[in-house]
């Protein structure tokens, strides 16, 4: 009867806590597509090499095999794209949305969702000015933003720093390698 | 019948009852949750658990080469909250719920265990008990990974745990509380 009882508390402690918004999605997309009035969602249905062109190149791929960009325009002029990206981890999912600039520069990052357990540290590390460090990068350089405020910051946010890092790393190779693709 | 709910202590038979309430009360909510985000039809189910996007019945095998769709949308559609479980939400979900289906599966086992029934009735209840999270969780790897018609065995799966429940909650409040003899 203990055994069981002790099972049912782990079970209880191993349970990941519910999911919250930090950003609403719209709040997003307002912030990171400033001035766009007309949207269009790009959808890439990859191909087994692409995929692995993507794999290779940060070890990471769509697990349905399909990225998604939401493109921004004002007056037929593209004002920018936006890309939702998920990072697991075992304390749950963080959702980011990563905003670039037509140039192909990262013009902001926002988390928009995490789990109830990893809201304080992640505030830890915005706090800090974890988005600031990714706003201007191109695309092809490696986001370090964790390894910027780690200093500044308790050991659990850091550790949700280098997820978001690792999460626009992955974005950045999906603009790189497909954006621009018809 | 390893013990007999009907004739035993008064505190025993409370926290049986707010356990039952408490389970009952949880799976309303978890109905509640599962109609926002993947709803009760086979179809809304294959389309949470199947292949993502717009073609998703049609592409379920990698295209020979990258196939790019573009198509207006709203500011509020963007907004929309898609709920779409991929292999890797999937993996987690089934790690994190699976361990929780059976203790609830084992607890309702143990209530029934003290009730007055016939042998192959309790086997019977405990098998259903523990079949409904399987089912539930073979259905959404199967939609994901085979076909989108197994969404079926996941509505399965959710009804089987309602009924499940619902048999342990009426018999064992009856016998605890009416049928003493």
């Amino acid at each position: 009867m203990k055994t069981f009882f002790l099972g049912a508390a782990a079970a209880a402690l191993l349970h990941i806590t519910p999911t919250v918004v930090l950003v609403k999605r719209q709040d997003a997309v307002a912030r990171l597509l400033p001035g766009a009035d007309n949207f269009a969602v790009r959808e890439l249905h990859l191909s087994s090499a692409d995929s692995r062109r993507l794999h290779d190149a940060v070890g990471w791929e769509p697990p349905d095999g399909v990225v998604t960009f939401y493109v921004g325009k004002h007056q037929g002029q593209v004002t920018g794209a936006l890309i939702f990206m998920r990072v697991d981890c075992q304390h749950g999912p963080i959702e980011l949305a990563i905003g670039y600039d037509p140039r192909g520069t990262i013009r902001g990052v926002e988390v928009t969702k995490a789990t109830v357990e990893m809201k304080p540290w992640i505030v830890e590390a915005l706090r800090a000015g974890l988005a600031n460090e990714y706003h201007g990068l191109a695309v092809a350089e490696a986001p370090s933003g964790a390894e910027k405020v780690k200093p500044r910051i308790g050991t659990m946010p850091g550790y949700m720093a280098e997820l978001i890092d690792k999460g626009v790393m992955h974005a950045n190779a999906a603009y790189r390698l497909f954006y621009g693709r018809k | 019948m390893l013990y007999d709910l009907r004739h035993s202590d008064l505190q025993v038979r409370w926290l049986v009852t707010l356990l039952l309430a408490t389970l009952g009360t949880s799976y309303l909510f978890g109905a509640w949750m599962v109609g926002l985000y993947a709803g009760f039809s086979p179809r809304k189910v294959a389309e949470t658990y199947g292949p993502a996007g717009e073609a998703m019945m049609a592409m379920q095998m990698p295209p020979d080469s990258t196939v790019v769709t573009e198509r207006p949308v709203s500011m509020a559609e963007m907004g929309e909250e898609h709920h779409h479980v991929d292999r890797d939400l999937l993996i987690q979900d089934t790690h994190v719920h699976m361990p929780m289906y059976a203790v609830i599966a084992a607890c309702l086992s143990v209530i029934a265990l003290g009730l007055a029934l016939p042998r192959w009735a309790g086997l019977s209840i405990i098998a259903l008990l523990f079949a409904a999270p399987w089912l539930d969780f073979a259905g959404m790897w199967l939609t994901k990974l085979a076909s989108p018609r197994f969404a079926i065995v996941t509505l399965a799966g959710g009804w089987a745990m309602a009924l499940g429940y619902t048999i342990v909650a009426v018999l064992a409040t009856y016998q605890m509380w009416w049928r003493k003899q």
